[in-house]
């Protein structure tokens, strides 16, 4: 069964050996005459004012959270699609009850202006 | 493989009722005005009535299995059930005043702790290392949110990291634990760990498990030396959300240990009543050895709870069902009593002032000799003087140490019982013998419930001491006595 | 030697490489970096061990949702970098001793012998189901009850993190189409009829 996984484990040894390769082509070939002024960073022709780190908006996170959640519902379809038709009723009530509960939290973030971006 | 029966749903339905009840508040909070929020606050006591009162009618006369094992209703799971229904409701009851004076009155407030009440009554009725975990996880999980409920309060935020992080390492503790318990037996069931352990193929790997899973537990239940998180989240939390995690909490933590020390792993008992006796006399010293040096009163509550879980702790060591039903006994005498020491505290609250200092009490008795008698009542309860709930909790925790042959553990908790009694006295010192403060009458909160509801619970403590009996009796028969 | 077990042990070393990568670079975005590749391999041990819908879901899950948000958390905090590495070096000893007690600790007590522990049969294999075929059959029927839990979790989740985050800012303009497309023309134009207003000897 694992055996079925091959081609990926190529995709994988490719891709690795490729990015791996890449990068160290671009050193060892490119021409390095650094000077500080071409190391700066470029800020429309004047000096660098602050770090190029910026912090991000706590806004962000909560769109992250709340997209974890439903990332792991959906997660959770996959099994139940498989075995479905197997189960039958209960697993139809048990993902009915799971969506239900997930669906009155989303009901809340809606309502509480969580999906809004100002 | 189990199939799915109707008669599940008969044994769990005080959950699904209570589960319903939180979806239904969930979506009319959502509707409301903030200045309609009382209605929240009456649904929310509402829905816990109603499901204590399914618990009771529902309560099983023989232990009753759901989900293959998963759940088990029996009259342990019933009494720590009521209990945690009625503390929260307390709990609730205090904490509206406080909450509303800084603005923090929010729909939240009622439903993270209503999902962490519904975390724990999954967790008293935990058949299986799954449903013990995930019941855990609700309650833990709802309660790192609610610390962190004043997000404009630094030291709140630092008690939130502090209680998150320290209780994410005791969740990978227990499931570390659970992991190696489940290697050695190969189930997950408790029922059928108990079966299996005396003929495991590594005895050595189920001991560790062990060690895991004690470690675990004396987290959740703030045992020395797993209790660094607790004067922290205790001060740092606002004063009505400690109401509700220092109370309510404890009597799950109490049905956690049972569930999984005694009913998955009671044939381990030797290797983790060891455990627990170091834990206990550890708790004990520091508890209230360090309580002795604190000026605000919720760390020296905190440390309070610290050695009465080693109070608690004593009626685990010697593994019988004597000394479980002492354990229960105390674990909801104790509820009871710091639903109530918190609830003063929030009580004499206002906008600005916290009254979380013990000198915040000096002279009270002036201002309000009523008060002054409650908070009086509450610390001698806590300190154990007869004939008051706290010492029956107490002489029976010891009694059933002795009985177990650990003379020696009794006699260690009863001289740091007499040290504890330094600081609970001092409380009572500052309320009548001290000039207070601030002069005149002590200004209290317009909430009638809240001092009603707290009168009869400060009082309850005295006359809960003369019917502690068939309290008593009740405990025992739960466990088969 | 099989092919797989060269496989374990290229992934397990990866995976253990950049788990040690993660706690001691200094960047930490590129300790994040590296939690992704701890994941990746991970993955793909756990195929090795035939837990496949695991591993999907770990890369679906973790790789995909857990790890951005741990970069926003990452840009999101204003780390010193220099007195960080500080404190770690200044515990390390410690904390590398106390590993290594309880490593010895462990090992002593459960013994190196019981660590080649034969393996429960897979019951997967045994019912001649497919792993994720298996693991959905006890998910919604075993474990029926602790699978609905997970339902109540994720709310508590999103209900903790709402109020802990959400900020509504006061004094921001944003356009809202709904109320745009309704807008008629009484709400925007009120005709009034009023006087002329010229005052004497002034040219309108």
């Amino acid at each position: 069964m694992i055996s079925e996984y091959f081609p990926v484990l190529l995709f994988l040894a490719v891709a690795a050996v490729i990015g791996i390769a890449l990068l160290v082509l671009g050193n060892v070939l490119g021409p390095k005459k650094a000077v500080a002024e071409k190391l700066a960073p470029y800020e429309c022709g004047f000096e660098a004012f602050e770090d190029a780190r910026m912090r991000f908006d706590v806004r962000y996170y909560l769109v992250a959270i709340l997209f974890i959640l439903f990332d792991l519902e959906v997660a959770f379809l996959i099994p139940w699609a498989v075995v479905f038709e197997d189960v039958g009723l209960p697993a139809l009530v048990a993902m009915g009850i799971f969506l239900l509960i997930l669906t009155v939290g989303f009901i809340y973030e809606w309502k509480k202006g969580a999906l809004e971006w100002e | 493989m189990t199939e799915f029966n109707t008669r599940d749903l008969v044994t769990i339905l005080p959950e699904l009722v209570f589960l319903g009840s939180i979806g239904a508040i969930l979506i009319v909070d959502l509707f409301i005005k903030p200045s309609q929020r009382i209605v929240t606050h009456v649904l929310s006591i509402l829905a816990l009535a109603v499901t204590a009162g399914f618990v009771w009618s529902a309560a099983p006369a023989e232990r009753v299995t759901a989900f293959g094992g998963m759940f088990v209703v029996d009259m342990i799971a019933t009494t720590l059930k009521l209990a945690v229904l009625l503390t929260t409701a307390l709990a609730l009851v205090y904490g509206r005043h406080y909450m509303q004076e800084r603005k923090l009155l929010v729909g939240e407030f009622y439903l993270l702790i209503l999902f962490a009440t519904l975390g724990m009554l999954l967790l008293v009725s935990a058949g299986n290392l799954v449903t013990a975990y995930l019941g855990l996880e609700l309650l833990a999980l709802s309660s790192y949110a609610l610390v962190a409920l004043n997000r404009d309060s630094a030291i709140a935020a630092e008690a939130a990291i502090k209680y998150f992080v320290l209780g994410a390492l005791a969740s990978g503790m227990l499931l570390y634990g659970m992991s190696m318990v489940y290697g050695a037996t190969g189930t997950l069931d408790l029922a059928r760990i108990v079966a299996a352990t005396p003929d495991v193929q590594h005895p050595n790997l189920l001991a560790v498990g062990v060690v895991f899973i004690v470690v675990g537990v004396a987290f959740k239940l703030g045992a020395v030396p797993f209790h660094m998180w607790l004067p922290d989240v205790y001060h740092g939390a606002p004063t009505a959300v400690t109401t509700f995690i220092g109370s309510a909490p404890k009597l799950a933590a109490f049905g956690l240990a049972y569930r999984l020390l005694e009913d998955g792993l009671g044939g381990m008992s030797p290797h983790w009543s060891q455990m627990l006796a170091i834990l206990a006399v550890l708790s004990l010293a520091v508890g209230n050895l360090f309580a002795i040096a604190q000026t605000n009163l919720k760390r020296m509550l905190a440390y309070s709870t610290i050695s009465h879980v080693g109070f608690l702790l004593l009626g685990f060591v010697g593994a019988t069902p004597a000394g479980y039903a002492a354990a229960m006994f105390y674990a909801v005498a104790y509820a009871l009593t710091a639903v109530v020491a918190f609830g003063m505290i929030a009580l004499l609250a206002r906008a600005g002032f916290e009254a979380d200092e013990i000198d915040d009490f000096k002279g009270l008795n002036q201002r309000s000799p009523w008060y002054a008698a409650v908070m009086a009542t509450i610390m001698f309860s806590l300190a154990g003087v007869p004939p008051l709930f706290g010492f029956f909790a107490k002489l029976l925790v010891l009694k059933s140490a002795v009985d177990a042959g650990y003379l020696w553990l009794a006699i260690v908790a009863i001289v740091f019982a007499i040290v504890g009694l330094f600081y609970y006295l001092r409380v009572v010192k500052v309320m009548y013998f001290d000039d207070a403060i601030e002069g005149g009458t002590l200004v209290l909160p317009a909430d009638r419930p809240l001092r009603w509801v707290l009168s009869v619970n400060g009082i309850a403590l005295l006359g809960l001491g003369f019917a502690s009996g068939p309290l008593f009796a009740w405990c025992n028969r739960a466990f088969g006595l | 030697m099989t092919f797989e077990l060269v496989c374990f042990y290229v992934f397990a070393a990866v995976a253990a490489a950049a788990a040690l990568a993660v706690i001691s670079v200094r960047n930490p975005v590129v300790a994040a970096l590296s939690l992704v590749l701890t994941f990746f391999s991970m993955a793909c041990v756990w195929l090795l061990a035939d837990a496949e819908f695991l591993a999907v879901a770990l890369v679906l899950v973790y790789v995909g949702a857990v790890m951005v948000l741990f970069l926003f958390v990452v840009m999101m905090l204003d780390i010193e970098l220099v007195p960080l590495r500080e404190t770690a070096s200044r515990f390390l000893p410690i904390g590398v001793a106390v590993a290594a007690v309880m490593l010895v600790e462990m090992l002593m007590l459960i013994g190196v012998r019981s660590l080649k522990v034969e393996p429960i049969a897979d019951p997967a294999a045994t019912a001649g189901l497919s792993n994720i075929e298996w693991l959905a059959r006890s998910l919604f029927t075993d474990y029926l009850l602790p699978f609905e839990v997970a339902a109540l979790i994720l709310t508590v989740g999103l209900i903790a993190a709402v109020p802990l985050t959400l900020r509504h800012r006061v004094g921001v303009k944003k356009q809202n189409p709904s109320r745009q497309v309704q807008v008629r023309r009484e709400d925007r134009l009120r005709i009034i009829k009023m006087a002329a207003e010229t005052k004497q000897g002034e040219s309108p």
